[in-house]
């Protein structure tokens, strides 16, 4: 059978997981799973018709939630390549700060979350810092490698050209370093959504927010919305991936042959 | 003025670099002098470690010599630039660039207009042997192609002087040859001063005016050999094979001390 490679691609993605879905579905369907502990993903779907079609709670907690993903994220993305092309640059920033970065790098970021509550308080800052250090770290040390790993003769060639440190740092180092940013973006996006969600949950209080919903849903007992969280977070992650940053990649480093394309 | 009464491009008198590592001194090269002379094609030989592309980096101005001086037109070498070309042994093209792109590169750093920039590029493919691939991605090329744009790009700002260094030490035997061939084809069309850098004793004597042979490490200039075929040669041809010959035997004696340096390390 020839089918066309996209339409592959998709079946043997989704098929795994419809196949997990329908015995789910069938498990709570016969009450083999209890279905006050366990949703469905029935119930599901039309916890998600309600909260968003009849009552826009969902959209509205999303939309909280994805503001401060973009603050925190876009923050930490700018900060993070600055920072990161300054440290794979100069040897004397590199040689100050790597130590700090491998120590602070090593702490989840949800353990800061308490301290930045104690700092600025119960508020959308306080989402948005954690958003921003997971963010930050996981950018600022794949910058910093890609800049170091550019291979040195690409820079010598471009200095027998006589080109300036400007032309240098546009024309040569920075798309050298773009699999490497690239990836530290990707990997910022997992990080960054969890520390919304963690940081959300533990500013009790704060308004909005997916984290916000499910840890509301848990006090009454409401399993649905609790698992409709769960589906969001998990929806939101992967089409934030796929979308933004695996087109970025397709228009750069994987048209350049820099990596292989996914399959 | 030089031998054969032309100019003398290139001179680098008594350099001397040492490598540290740790507090391992290496020295790739002692007391090194030579001249290449203008619009001719040098290749120098020698084995494996005997600082033959060490030599060829001082001049490019990617490092700097421990002792001794190297002057173009006379001018004393300093830093890298635009009056020199370089062609590296892996390709180092930017991936990131098409054919065209990269040969355009070095000129539109040295200010020439985008489309005469283009048109003297699109000069060089088509004397490379690369038309209809200007806007194609490196990675879609094979290692002989990249070679050809390594060399249009080098040759795209017009330098006085053309570096190779072992440029044709990664490709396969077969395409080896025809790009010994191409580049013998190119050089007759541009003249340019070459210093070329190979172990390859059949590459020398088929490219070069002049052979410079050297000494295991540290480098020292073992026998120059002139080499006065008419183009494109025969691998095959008697005074070839003499000459092929003639450097064989000087650079034997150098091969076995070479070996044994490694030995000992």
């Amino acid at each position: 059978m020839n089918l066309n490679p996209k339409v592959l691609r998709w079946l043997r993605f989704l098929s795994p997981l419809t196949v997990c879905l329908a015995v789910w579905e069938v498990l709570t369907f016969f009450n083999i799973l209890n279905p006050r502990l366990v949703s469905s993903p029935s119930y599901i779907m039309l916890r998600m018709y309600d909260l968003t079609v009849l009552n826009p709670t969902l959209l509205v907690y999303l939309y909280r939630s994805l503001y401060r993903l973009a603050l925190g994220y876009g923050l930490g993305a700018l900060l993070g390549i600055s920072f990161g092309i300054l440290m794979g640059m100069n040897r004397y920033v590199h040689w100050i700060a790597s130590p700090i970065l491998s120590l602070l790098i090593s702490i989840p970021t949800i353990a800061w979350v308490p301290l930045f509550l104690y700092l600025v308080g119960i508020g959308d800052e306080t989402v948005i810092l954690a958003i921003f250090l997971g963010c930050f770290f996981a950018v600022v040390y794949n910058t910093m490698n890609g800049i170091r790993s550019i291979k040195k003769e690409l820079i010598w060639a471009s200095k027998t050209m006589g080109a300036d440190s400007e032309t240098i740092f546009f024309q040569v180092m920075f798309p050298g370093a773009l699999v490497s940013i690239i990836t530290g973006l990707r990997l910022a996006v997992g990080y960054s959504w969890r520390a919304l969600v963690g940081a959300e949950m533990l500013a009790s209080g704060i308004s909005g927010g997916i984290g916000r919903m499910i840890y509301a849903a848990r006090s009454l007992n409401d399993v649905n919305t609790m698992f409709t969280g769960l589906v969001i977070i998990a929806l939101g992650g992967l089409l934030i991936d796929h979308l933004i940053l695996g087109l970025l990649e397709k228009i750069t480093i994987e048209k350049w042959g820099m990596v292989r394309r996914r399959e | 003025m030089g031998k054969g009464g032309r100019k003398v491009k290139l001179k680098a008198i008594n350099v001397t670099k040492v490598f540290e590592e740790g507090n391992r001194r290496v020295m790739a090269l002692q007391d090194f002098s030579l001249e290449v002379r203008e619009n001719e094609f040098t290749v120098i030989v020698g084995p494996s470690g005997c600082g033959k592309s060490t030599f060829l980096y001082l001049v490019a101005g990617f490092e700097k010599p421990t002792k001794g001086e190297i002057f173009l037109d006379g001018k004393l070498i300093t830093k890298p630039g635009p009056d020199r070309g370089f062609v590296f042994q892996e390709p180092t093209l930017y991936p990131w660039k098409t054919v065209l792109g990269n040969i355009m590169f070095g000129l539109e750093i040295t200010g020439v207009p985008k489309e005469e920039a283009k048109k003297r590029a699109m000069r060089l493919i088509k004397m490379v042997g690369l038309k209809g691939f200007e806007n194609a991605y490196p990675h879609t090329l094979s290692g002989g192609m990249k070679q050809r744009v390594g060399i249009a790009r080098a040759l795209a700002y017009d330098p006085e002087i053309l570096l190779m260094d072992e440029p044709f030490g990664a490709l396969d035997a077969q395409t080896r040859k025809v790009m010994q061939r191409e580049l013998t084809r190119i050089w007759e069309q541009t003249k340019k001063t070459v210093l070329f850098v190979t172990h390859s004793v059949i590459e020398a004597v088929y490219l070069a005016d002049t052979i410079v042979v050297m000494t295991a490490r540290p480098g020292r200039i073992k026998g120059i050999i002139e080499v006065n075929l008419p183009r494109p040669r025969s691998y095959t041809d008697e005074k070839y094979l003499a000459i092929r010959e003639k450097v064989l035997n000087l650079l034997e004696e150098e091969v076995t001390k070479s070996l044994e340096l490694q030995r000992k390390l």
